[in-house]
């Protein structure tokens, strides 16, 4: 079956000036998914959800929302199916939660009813009476985030949402976003600078560097790509690093005085153990190894961008 | 027409708990005060009744006070999408965006209808105060009409500006220049091609037996209108955060 994308972009490109801050990106969400949508601070991640909420005019490219090309005369129709929260939350701090999400259930047009559930959604229906300028950060992210969910969109477009939480704050939000598609159908697009973060919530990984798409995929898939390797130490490792060349085996030694080996079979393994007992080597440990996701991310986007 | 209801009652939301209105309140008073003190101290050259009183109520009011109030209302109008990250949540919002400009547009409006209400009021109540025995002119309904027009271009302009100028001072002082610029426009009988100068023509500011053409000043005011907020609803559209 083919896959539904509920965002589809080609070739999407903005441009300031001379620099081109996203470059031609061709963004695949499906539907019903959590697409983390990774990369350094400054690699295009706001500029291209912007775009996708038409915030910013793409300097080239299409996009499409639910099959539908974006355009001017779609404009309503599409964003009334979109929930987003962009940078930081969006209030009015003179006004609290609960009048701040009565605006935008008079604008968005849907049932008076979804505030009381958004505020319960987030947790939030104590707070409701409270000026949200009282707020603390995680509640207005927390409020910014019930006023993306008003109407219960189709699709909700997060950027950064955890960003400035406490590590209690983030979790919470962690939790909130995870449930959203099973709970409600919804489809999310999360961005953030945090590779923890997506690895944690998100079933799709796209990952831009410079404004480039350079990986899209499962996460599962992402994680296939992390190499796997055996490591070994010994009291000696020099000698172990003999015996398992003659081995015929593709050892490296590493400057912790581990010994690096290829993943081979569970026989094997009981095997060099052995050999390497009865050359008197004493046998500390043995450890699976797999390059982190960390490692795939920054050799992905660089190392000389922060994570 | 549903959009454009649900942009107005969620500007009027917006206003919760600003005072930024009682501005409307207090300056007449402070214009309506001064006015008629210097009217009863110069009853003996101030020999035209009520319309003596006008030209002392009007001539700050008009030229002054009042595009400087419109000014500060659409500032407060347009400061609060300008705090935080409130554009995004605002361009974001399924309706029309000549229903957002319009939901704007409308509730600055309202506020200077009221406004102006109050400073009639007032110039009733000061009449009376100063025991003015004529009947009240009837010829005010037309001036309170014709103020509503001016007036309303205002709104367009300082809207304008102030969507476009992120400070809250700047375009308040915009108006405070634009109003007395509108004086010196209606002195030389540019009046009807200044914007600032409609509001004071349309009142009979300080001369009120001043004759205008009601409708050149009728289409000079609509075509403001319909300039300015055009203008204005494309400055939206090309908006980019």
């Amino acid at each position: 079956m083919k896959t539904q994308f509920l965002i589809q972009t080609k070739n999407l490109t903005k441009q300031y000036g001379k620099i081109r801050c996203v470059n031609s990106i061709d963004l695949q969400v499906p539907q019903g998914s959590i697409y983390g949508f990774l990369g350094p601070n400054g690699a295009g991640k706001s500029t291209t959800l912007k775009m996708i909420l038409g915030l910013a005019k793409p300097t080239a490219g299409s996009i499409t929302l639910f099959g539908t090309p974006v355009n001017a005369q779609n404009r309503i129709r599409l964003l009334a199916e979109t929930g987003s929260l962009i940078e930081s939350p969006s209030y009015y701090g003179h006004l609290t939660g609960e009048e701040n999400l009565h605006i935008l259930q008079t604008l968005k047009g849907c049932p008076e009813k979804d505030i009381d559930q958004v505020l319960q959604i987030v947790r939030l229906d104590t707070a409701r009476k409270k000026k949200v300028n009282h707020y603390s950060l995680g509640m207005k992210q927390r409020l910014g985030l019930a006023s993306a969910l008003l109407g219960f969109p189709r699709l909700l477009i997060l950027d950064e949402p955890t960003n400035g939480l406490d590590p209690s704050g983030i979790s919470e939000m962690r939790e909130l976003i995870c449930t959203l598609p099973s709970r409600y159908g919804i489809t999310v697009v999360v961005s953030s600078h945090l590779l923890s973060e997506i690895d944690q919530m998100a079933d799709h990984v796209g990952i831009i560097r410079k404004g480039a798409l350079v990986f899209q995929d499962t996460l599962k898939s992402l994680h296939t790509h992390a190499k796997q390797q055996i490591a070994l130490r010994t009291d000696r490792p020099q000698e172990t690093l003999s015996l398992l060349h003659r081995g015929g085996l593709e050892a490296a030694p590493q400057e912790d005085g581990y010994v690096m080996l290829p993943v081979i079979e569970d026989d094997r393994i009981a095997d060099l153990c052995r050999q390497i007992c009865e050359q008197g080597i004493a046998l500390y440990r043995i450890e699976k190894r797999e390059k982190s996701l960390e490692d795939i991310f920054l050799s992905l986007t660089g190392k000389e961008t922060s994570l | 027409m549903d959009y454009l209801l649900r942009t107005v009652k969620a500007e009027q939301l917006k206003l919760r708990k600003s005072p930024v209105w009682l501005a409307f309140l207090v300056l007449p008073v402070i214009s309506a005060f001064f006015g008629t003190g210097n009217y009863l101290q110069n009853r003996q050259l101030l020999k035209s009744g009520w319309f003596s009183l006008w030209s002392q109520h009007s001539l700050f009011l008009c030229f002054i006070f009042m595009p400087a109030l419109i000014g500060t209302f659409c500032s407060y109008l347009w400061r609060l999408e300008h705090l935080r990250n409130n554009w995004n949540s605002f361009l974001t919002c399924p309706v029309p965006l000549s229903c957002l400009y319009l939901g704007k547009l409308l509730q600055a409006v309202k506020v200077m209808v009221l406004g102006n209400i109050w400073i009639f009021f007032l110039y009733f109540l000061c009449g009376k105060l100063c025991a003015l025995t004529d009947p009240f002119p009837a010829k005010t309904l037309e001036w309170f009409l014709c103020g509503l027009l001016g007036g309303s271009v205002i709104c367009c302009v300082q809207l304008a500006v102030s969507m476009v100028i992120r400070s809250f001072a700047i375009p308040i002082g915009i108006g405070l220049v634009g109003g007395i610029g509108g004086l010196l426009a209606a002195n030389k009988g540019l009046g009807l091609w200044y914007p600032y100068s409609l509001y004071s023509l349309g009142m009979r500011a300080n001369n009120p037996q001043m004759e205008i053409d009601l409708k050149a000043f009728t289409v000079s005011c609509v075509l403001y209108l319909v300039l300015l907020s055009g203008l204005s609803i494309a400055a939206l559209r090309r908006h980019e955060q």
